[in-house]
């Protein structure tokens, strides 16, 4: 999977959210998206997950322009957004077995089923697979979307503040997921505010400030350097 | 296939969803019998005069608590941002559109299984005969009903009043499936057949067919205004 953001700029009315962006992202990259409040890091997600339209300019993935009408596209892209695009009235499993189906992850009824016990497991909600979502934790419901994500296994993953409320185990749990991912192909780009620990993760970081991209620098050992350079353009910021 | 198979995944889950939250059928089904009993109390009919105002009455209940059903339509996938997921994800619009249609069929269709019988025990109307036809076209109605009025819940989704905007863009384009309706329903009731109201019929039918078939094809660009 190949990403090309040409020229990318959203407004919202009078106000610009995102100006004249030019970002290339390959395969197995893992992308930090930094900046302050109102920088437009949702905003470029959002756009990415193809939610909404740009104003001007355009994304292509594996050079072909970004629709919303494509489905093989759609089948592509995940939006993890902790908590989030998840049914509160279907359990935990059957919230899986419904996202399953609609991605046409079809491995037979049996494998499938299988799968999703297992990826229930794997993020520490065997216990409460028959449990309804609305009625988990909040760190719970991170975990869920975690297990979604895992069992569609996206070619572009993009994560909106995914650490959320999750525990030293759920962090741990996401950021292997994370790893696996960009292992086998997958570009993740991660938009959070926790900057030391999505460095850490990320082999590349964009800060953006005022919707214009400010900094983009692929991570370089050793890996002080890099945290120095981005330092530079976060004064005062959380690190 | 995929698009059948896509409609009855998203109609199964509105449907388990629904009888987990008891919020649209239970609103429709009290709402409708309430006006029912209003209308009673209102109106002293001889059974000469409910056979003439009877399919008119019952379409204003059925208007109203089918308008209740489709603002209530998308609810279920505002929360969580679920409609998000649910555009975000590989499915054919059409299944969208196809599985949120048929739901508010079921839905209507349930409240009046029950309404039509309690009109007729209200009004003491003197012959069930005619029901099972009246359900035909009721069902017929309801199809058009539905079609339009899933096409413009989407239309209206983001926009602030939509519980008012909703009615307002609504009822002028249904005028056909009111007019043919009640016309079909008019000459059951009178002359236990359909006769002269023949090509009402033929224009429901038609209306159906076309806007199902307009809604499946444009539901793509609907839902991304």
């Amino acid at each position: 999977m190949r990403i090309t953001v040409h020229q990318l700029a959203k407004a919202y009315g009078y106000f610009w959210a995102l100006r004249d962006l030019e970002i290339q992202v390959g395969g197995g990259e893992r992308v930090a998206l930094l900046g302050p409040n109102g920088a437009g890091k949702t905003t470029l997600l959002n756009l990415l997950a193809g939610l909404i339209y740009p104003t001007r300019g355009e994304i292509r993935l594996d050079g072909v322009p970004l629709t919303r009408q494509s489905n093989a596209q759609r089948a592509a892209i995940g939006l993890l957004s902790p908590g989030e695009h998840l049914y509160d009235d279907l359990t935990a499993r059957e919230n899986l077995e419904f996202f399953t189906a609609l991605y046409d992850r079809q491995r037979g009824p049996i494998s499938i089923a299988n799968a999703i016990e297992e990826t229930l497991e794997a993020v520490g909600l065997g216990r409460w697979a028959g449990e309804y979502a609305g009625a988990l934790s909040s760190s719970m419901k991170c975990r869920l979307s975690v297990a979604k994500w895992k069992l569609l296994s996206p070619k572009l993953l993009l994560l909106d503040e995914p650490y959320g409320v999750l525990d030293g185990g759920g962090v741990d749990l996401l950021e292997s997921f994370l790893k696996a991912q960009s292992e086998q192909g997958s570009v993740v780009i991660i938009a959070s505010h926790h900057v030391a620990r999505v460095l850490d993760l990320c082999t590349r970081a964009i800060i953006l400030e005022q919707g214009k991209l400010i900094f983009d620098e692929t991570r370089r050992e050793p890996w002080d350097s890099f945290a120095r350079a981005f330092g530079a353009f976060t004064p005062g910021g959380n690190r | 296939m995929k698009l059948l198979r896509q409609t009855l995944l998203l109609l199964r889950k509105d449907l388990l969803l629904e009888l987990r939250r008891h919020e649209s059928l239970m609103t429709m089904f009290f709402f409708g019998a309430l006006l029912l009993f209003v209308f009673n109390f209102s109106f002293e009919l001889t059974p000469a005069r409910v056979s003439e105002l009877a399919p008119g009455l019952l379409w204003l209940a059925f208007l109203f608590t089918g308008t209740l059903g489709l603002t209530q339509l998308f609810e279920g996938e505002r929360g969580n941002h679920c409609l998000d997921a649910l555009l975000m994800s590989p499915i054919d619009r059409g299944a969208l559109f196809l599985a949120k249609t048929c739901f508010n069929i079921v839905l209507m269709g349930l409240v009046e299984l029950v309404v039509m019988p309690l009109f007729w025990i209200l009004f003491s109307l003197p012959s069930w005969q005619p029901l099972p036809a009246l359900f035909l076209i009721v069902f017929l109605g309801n199809v058009g009903f539905c079609v339009l009025g899933t096409i413009l819940a989407a239309v209206t989704l983001k926009a602030r009043a939509r519980e008012l905007l909703l009615p307002l863009v609504l009822f002028p384009l249904m005028v056909p499936v009111i007019l043919a309706t009640i016309r079909c329903m008019e000459a059951l009731l009178r002359f236990g057949e359909l006769g002269e109201a023949l090509p009402w019929l033929r224009l429901l039918i038609g209306f159906d067919v076309i806007f199902l078939t307009v809604g499946i094809l444009i539901f793509d660009w609907v839902v991304d205004v």
